[in-house]
């Protein structure tokens, strides 16, 4: 089992993070284009959702799986979005999601007046942590090869 | 029921042919008084509510019907726009029936040709080799299967969360929808399966000598044993 | 699984609310020097209210994990109930609903702000706690709605209660993505 990698959209869709750890294939874009790809492939997917529900829904989407990966998804009321790509044994993260947001994001973003919301990540403190909470979840392995 | 809906799309993201298969969607009339709590806005061809929660009114449904009269998407039943009718004083107390909007035939199209795109991207966003397009993609009220074939057509199901089996049942539905595509000479493929025999007549089930009656057969596909 | 930050330790980062009574007074006095009239004092108390605002919903949703409020009410009962016992430990109490339900009133029987503080003469139009209108606002402004926040009653001004006037303006459309509930 293991994490693939991880992005950090704000509520402008501006990517405020990404990390990988075990990516064996690159989208063949740019990553401006591959973040912009990713983004409006989720706005999408949402308003899909959102109009084919045929229920009143509380958390909205949630995960989708492809042959290969499972995309997991988790947003805030504020708009900031936390999606992870992991391989299909990992089931139901979005308490580790909710995690990465209230233990690293907030508190080492937010919480930090120098780093400015609304665009990229510079602090290395979080990016340190972040990579060290990822590695410690225990559908994370890295893989050999 | 536990199937909620099956969708068959070409291979061009075109829908050929659609099945609703649930309860009705939950809805509330009530009476209120000047001012509405709730606040309205226009989204698409029809008023939403965007804020305001009551006595099962939901942020998202839709104005059905005021004073029992049906509206016309952003107009009442007699030709006049809801907000302003509903930001005069004088047209209160009314009674408003709020719900979940259902789709319009072209709403599905649409909904059926943005997944079929949402699937490609999901194959290529994928940080692994080889990987197919969205097959299963979960929320909290419903989760959709894919099943995609060779030739590219895709057969969607959204069914409860909980229910099991789909997998099973797209390939019955793949069964049924390829014996009408070879063994029926007059329908072309990727057309609208249109055919009157596929409406109607709920209970047959397989294949008879006259032609297969897919809708029917896929109606009693969707309901049979396998749904709670 | 190894927890990054320092949640855990909650209880040793408190901080004495003398400590807290004390530095607010300083930057309040401090203001006054540098602007010298009472308005403009004002106006940079609700600025900066609004920037700790907008970062403290994130922190605020971090912790309490309540989710997105689809009615004034509820919003209402969110900021006294949860927000104001988690931030300043006081439970403002919400009367005064306007009849579209869209304006309501903050009763503080005590505000922590103003423990010890006599407003002098020559200060007579400072809003001594206007930081907390600004931060109601940047945060509400996060989760897509605009409010309007100011003070009608103060107890530094004579009155018997502090009272907060909240009224809703609108949902904010521009950044919720089509389809969002």
């Amino acid at each position: 089992m293991t994490v693939h990698n991880l992005y950090l959209f704000d509520r402008n869709g501006i990517c405020l993070h990404y990390s990988e750890w075990n990516r064996k294939k690159q989208a063949g874009i740019s990553k401006e284009e591959e973040f912009k790809l990713m983004y409006g492939m989720l706005f999408s997917i949402r308003s899909f959702v959102s109009k084919m529900s045929p229920l009143d829904m509380k958390e909205g989407f949630l995960s989708f799986q492809t042959s290969k990966y499972k995309l997991h998804y988790y947003e805030t009321p504020t708009g900031l979005k936390v999606v992870m790509n992991t391989d299909l044994g990992v089931g139901n993260i979005r308490d580790v999601l909710h995690q990465i947001y209230s233990y690293i994001y907030v508190e080492y973003v937010v919480k930090n007046p120098l780093c400015s919301l609304n665009e990229t990540i510079q602090s290395e403190l979080f990016r340190s942590k972040l990579d060290t909470f990822v590695r410690s979840l225990p559908f994370f392995s890295a893989r050999a090869g | 029921m536990a199937i909620f809906s099956v969708y068959v799309v070409n291979k061009a993201g075109g829908l050929i042919y659609q099945l609703d298969h649930y309860a009705p969607r939950a809805e509330s009339e009530k009476t209120f008084g000047f001012p509405l709590e709730l606040v309205l806005r226009p989204h698409d061809e029809r008023v939403l509510v965007a804020f305001g929660q009551r006595d099962g009114v939901r942020v998202g449904h839709a104005v059905l019907a005021i004073n029992g009269l049906e509206v016309n998407g952003r107009f009442t039943g007699d030709g006049r726009d809801v907000l302003e009718y509903l930001s005069s004083p004088a047209n209160f107390p009314v009674s408003i029936r709020f719900g979940r909007p259902r789709l319009s035939s072209n709403e599905k199209l649409m909904l059926a040709s943005m997944f079929h795109s949402l699937f490609a991207i999901g194959s290529q966003l994928s940080p692994e080799q080889g990987s197919s397009g969205i097959e299963v993609l979960e929320t909290d009220t419903f989760k959709l299967h894919c099943f995609q074939t060779l030739t590219g057509i895709k057969f969607v199901v959204l069914a409860d969360p909980r229910q099991a089996g789909i997998d099973a049942l797209l390939r019955k539905i793949y069964e049924i929808y390829s014996d009408f595509a070879l063994k029926n000479p007059f329908y072309s493929l990727e057309m609208p399966i249109r055919y009157p025999l596929l409406l109607g007549q709920e209970q047959q089930q397989g294949p008879a000598s006259p032609p297969p009656v897919t809708g029917a057969a896929l109606e009693a596909a969707a309901s049979s044993p396998l749904n709670v | 699984m190894a927890r990054q930050g320092s949640r855990g330790g909650a209880e040793s980062k408190k901080m004495s609310s003398e400590l807290f009574t004390l530095t607010y007074g300083a930057l309040v006095t401090q203001l006054c020097k540098d602007y010298e009239n009472d308005e403009d004092v004002n106006k940079q108390l609700d600025k900066m209210g609004y920037n700790i605002g907008v970062r403290l919903i994130e922190d605020f949703l971090a912790r309490s994990n309540v989710g997105r409020c689809h009615d004034f009410r509820e919003t209402a009962d969110v900021i006294a109930k949860v927000a104001f016992k988690m931030y300043l430990g006081i439970t403002p109490s919400i009367t005064n609903w306007s009849p579209a339900g869209d304006e309501f009133s903050l009763i503080l029987e005590n505000n922590p702000l103003v423990d010890f503080v006599e407003l002098p003469d020559n200060h007579s139009s400072l809003i001594y706690s206007n930081l907390l209108c600004g931060v109601l606002r940047g945060a509400l402004e996060m989760v897509q709605m605009a409010v309007d926040v100011k003070f009608v009653q103060d107890t530094l001004k004579g009155d018997g209660v502090t009272e907060i006037r909240m009224k809703f303006i609108r949902r904010i459309e521009d950044n919720l993505p089509a389809g969002e509930e």
